[in-house]
C-alpha cells in the first residue's frame, strides 16, 4: 500500500511527539484535571490516593469570603506585577541598548549582567533578596543598611524637592528601594532585547545616520520598531516569572494551605490566581498586538 | 598624490594644499548650514558626555549585581566575633576557614555535590534529547491536532508547578495507583516497595518523557530553532533516501550542537536551582539547593545537637552566606567557562526572530 509522501510525514509527526504526549497525560495534563478536581471537592490523603467528596462551590466561597489574607495577597501581588513588569521591560531595553555599544569592558559588563540569570531561580537569591529587603538587626545590618534606608528622601530634599504629593513621593521610594529585585530580575529580558538589537539591519542604521538622527529619534524611530516583537515576548516572559515565583505572596498562600492540609482550599485558591493572570496575559497579548511592527519579508 | 586626495573633502570640494587640520575643519563649517552645525554640535557634547554616565550608571548596576556575592565572599572567610565588631565592613579581622568548614560539614558537602551533579547531568540530558526531539516533531511535520498539541505545550510553559505538585505528588507515592492493586496481589511486603518517593525517578520519570523542569520552554525553544532551519536540508536528505528519524539524526542534530549545548547549560541550571519540585518529592535532603533551603534547622543540629537552639541571627548570617557561596560556586565557575554558550546562544537558538 502506498500513501502519499505528505500523510506518511505526517504519521513520522505523531511518532516525535509520542514520547512527550505520553508524559503528558501522565505528568502534566492527569494531575492538572485532578487538581480542577480538588477544588472543587473537599479532600483528603488517604491509603491508596485521595479521597474527596463534591462540595460544588464551597472551596471557592472559602477563598473570598472566609480566608483573609487571599484576597489581601492577591491584590497586592497583582499590583505589584502591575508596576513592577513596565519598570523592568523599560530597564532591560535601555540596558540592553548600552550594552549594544562598544566601549571598553563591554564583555565583563555584559557577563555581570547575565549573571542573575544563573542564579535569580534558586534559593540563593531568596537568602540575599532576604538579606536586603529586611533592615535592621534581623538580618545584615549594617550592610542592608545601604539599600534599605530612605536615600530616595534625602536626595529629594537635597536637591530641594519638597512639592511633591505624598502619594508621588511613596511612589518613587517603592521604585528606589525595589531596584535590587528590579535589576535581579531582568537578566534574560536584557539577553533577549540585546539579541533583537543586534538583528536590526545595518542598512536601517546607515539610512538613519544619512537623514542626521539624532541617538534619540534614532531610539524611537529604529530600534524601538524593531525589537516590539520581543518586548511582548519579554512582557510575558517577566509576568509568569513574578506569578510563577515560589516567593510570591498567593503562591506562599497557596504553599500554606497545602501544608494545612486543605488540599480543597489550596487548589481553588490557585486556580482562581491562574485563570487571573491567564486572562491578563491574554488582554495584553491581544492588545500589544496592534502596536507590534512586525518586518515582512 | 595620495595626500591631495586625502584633501579631498567629502561633499567634494577640493580643499587646497598645505593647510592645517583646523583650517580644513574651519572650510568645512563654512559649507554647512546652521542645522548641520547644531546637529555636529550636538553630536560632539553627546560622544564627551555619554561615555561618563554610562560609565556611572554601569559601574553602580553592577555593583548592585555583584554586592550580594562579594558580601557572601566576605562572610564566609569571617570569624563569629567579627559580626559585632563595627570597624568591619568587608575585609575580616580574623581570616578563617571555621565557618566554611562547618557549614560544608552541616551540608555534607561533597556527597551532596556529588548527588546533585549526577541528578542534574542526567536528567538534563535526557531530558534536551527527548524535547529537542518533540520540539522537531512541532517544527517540521504537518498532522492534525497539532495547533491543540502545541497549545498544551504552550500550557505547561504558564501552569505553575505548584498547581499540579501534589496529584503528581499521589502519582509517586502509589506509583500511578499500581500501589494497591500490588499489594493486594502480593501483600505489603512487595507493595511497600512501589513507593517512587524519595527516589530520583521522580526526577529521571518526567524528564525522560519530556515533562522535566521547564520542559515547555525547552520545547518550545527548539522548535523555534528547528523551524529556522532550511527546508531544502530536509529535502536534500529525504531525495538521498532518509527516512524522517535519519533525517533528524544525521542532518538535523548536528546543526543544532550549539543550540543543544545552551538548552543544556539552562537546564543544568534551572535543575541546579530547584527546591520546589525536589522538596516535595524528597523527603531527606538528597541535593544542594534543598541543602541550603535547610541549613538553619542542619546547622543547628549540627552545631548544638538539638533542632530547637536559635542561633543569634545576626552570626547566623555567616553560614548562611557561607551556605550561599557554597551553592553558586559550581554555578559560577561553569558560567566563567561557557558563558559564550549562555549569552550566545539564546541569541541563535532562534527564540528571537
Amino acid at each position: 500500500m502506498k500513501m502519499p509522501y505528505e500523510r506518511r510525514k505526517g504519521l513520522y509527526g505523531y511518532g516525535f511527539i509520542a514520547l512527550w504526549l505520553v508524559g503528558t497525560l501522565i505528568w502534566f495534563l492527569y494531575p492538572l484535571a485532578n487538581s480542577l478536581m480538588y477544588s472543587f471537592m473537599e479532600v483528603r490523603p488517604e491509603k491508596g490516593g485521595m479521597q474527596g467528596t463534591w462540595v460544588g462551590l464551597k472551596n471557592y466561597m472559602y477563598v473570598f469570603t472566609v480566608d483573609q489574607n487571599y484576597s489581601k495577597y492577591l491584590v497586592s501581588v497583582l499590583l505589584e506585577t502591575l508596576w513592577k513588569t513596565p519598570l523592568i521591560l523599560i530597564f532591560s531595553l535601555f540596558i540592553a541598548v548600552i550594552l549594544n555599544q562598544k566601549f571598553k569592558g563591554r564583555a565583563f559588563a555584559r557577563a555581570v549582567f547575565f549573571l542573575p540569570v544563573i542564579i535569580a531561580t534558586g534559593p540563593v537569591y531568596n537568602i540575599i533578596n532576604g538579606d536586603i529587603s529586611k533592615s535592621g538587626a534581623s538580618s545584615a545590618g549594617q550592610f542592608s543598611t545601604m539599600f534599605s534606608t530612605d536615600l530616595m528622601g534625602e536626595l529629594f530634599q537635597f536637591i530641594g524637592i519638597y512639592g511633591l504629593s505624598d502619594k508621588m513621593q511613596t511612589m518613587v521610594e517603592t521604585v528606589s528601594n525595589n531596584i535590587f529585585g528590579i535589576v535581579w530580575n531582568a537578566g534574560i529580558q536584557i539577553l533577549i532585547f540585546l539579541a533583537a538589537l543586534q538583528n536590526i539591519p545595518v542598512s536601517a542604521k546607515e539610512a538613519a545616520q544619512m537623514e542626521g538622527a539624532t541617538a534619540w529619534e534614532y531610539f524611537w524611530k529604529i530600534t524601538l520598531p524593531y525589537v516590539s516583537p520581543m518586548i511582548l515576548a519579554c512582557l510575558i516572559f517577566t509576568v509568569i516569572d513574578s506569578f510563577t515565583a515560589p516567593d510570591n505572596l498567593v503562591m506562599g498562600r497557596v504553599l500554606d494551605m497545602q501544608s494545612d492540609w486543605q488540599y480543597g482550599n489550596a487548589a481553588a485558591m490557585a486556580w482562581i490566581y491562574f485563570a487571573i493572570v491567564l486572562a491578563a496575559v491574554g488582554i495584553i497579548t491581544v492588545i500589544l498586538n496592534q502596536f507590534i511592527y512586525y518586518e515582512v519579508d | 598624490m595620495a595626500k591631495e586626495k586625502e584633501m579631498l573633502a567629502s561633499d567634494g570640494h577640493v580643499v587646497g594644499n598645505g593647510l592645517s587640520k583646523k583650517e580644513i575643519r574651519a572650510i568645512h563649517m563654512r559649507n554647512m548650514n546652521k542645522e548641520e552645525i547644531a546637529y555636529l554640535r550636538r553630536k560632539e557634547a553627546m560622544e564627551k558626555v555619554w561615555p561618563v554616565a554610562r560609565f556611572l550608571i554601569l559601574f553602580g548596576l553592577c555593583f548592585i549585581i555583584l554586592y550580594p556575592l562579594m558580601y557572601m565572599l566576605s562572610c564566609s572567610f569571617r570569624a563569629q566575633e567579627d559580626m559585632s565588631d563595627p570597624t568591619v565592613m568587608w575585609i575580616p579581622r580574623h581570616l578563617t576557614l571555621k565557618i566554611l568548614s562547618q557549614t560544608m560539614d552541616a551540608m555534607d558537602f561533597w556527597k551532596t555535590l556529588g548527588n546533585t551533579l549526577l541528578l542534574n547531568i542526567g536528567c538534563s540530558l535526557v531530558q534536551v534529547v527527548t524535547c529537542a526531539i518533540t520540539g522537531y516533531g512541532f517544527a517540521r511535520f504537518r498532522f492534525k491536532g497539532k495547533n491543540l498539541l502545541f497549545g498544551i505545550v504552550i500550557m505547561m510553559i504558564l501552569v505553575p508547578n505548584q498547581i499540579i505538585a501534589i496529584p503528581q505528588y499521589m502519582e509517586f507515592r502509589y506509583c500511578l495507583g499500581l500501589q494497591p492493586i500490588i499489594e493486594n496481589a502480593f501483600g505489603p511486603a512487595v507493595g511497600s516497595k512501589f513507593n517512587l518517593i524519595d527516589t530520583p525517578l521522580t526526577m529521571y520519570l518526567p524528564a525522560l518523557m519530556a515533562n522535566g523542569i521547564r520542559a515547555g520552554l525547552m520545547i518550545f525553544i527548539f522548535r523555534q530553532f528547528f523551524k529556522g532551519l532550511p527546508k531544502e536540508l530536509e529535502d536534500a536528505a529525504y531525495l538521498d533516501g532518509c527516512g524522517p528519524f535519519r533525517t533528524f539524526i544525521q542532518v538535523m542534530v548536528p546543526n543544532a550542537a550549539s543550540s543543544f549545548l545552551t538548552v543544556f547549560l539552562f537546564s543544568v541550571v534551572w535543575y541546579w536551582n530547584d527546591y520546589y519540585v525536589s522538596s516535595t518529592f524528597f523527603t531527606q535532603n538528597a541535593t544542594i539547593a534543598l541543602m541550603l533551603k535547610n541549613l538553619n534547622t542542619l546547622l543547628s543540629i549540627k552545631l548544638f545537637n538539638s533542632a530547637t537552639v536559635e542561633i543569634s541571627p545576626r552570626e547566623q548570617i555567616l553560614w548562611m552566606e557561607a551556605g550561599c557561596l557554597l551553592a553558586v560556586t559550581p554555578l559560577l565557575v561553569m558560567y566563567a567557562f561557557l558563558q559564550k554558550y549562555f549569552t550566545e546562544g539564546i541569541e541563535r537558538s532562534g527564540l528571537v526572530g
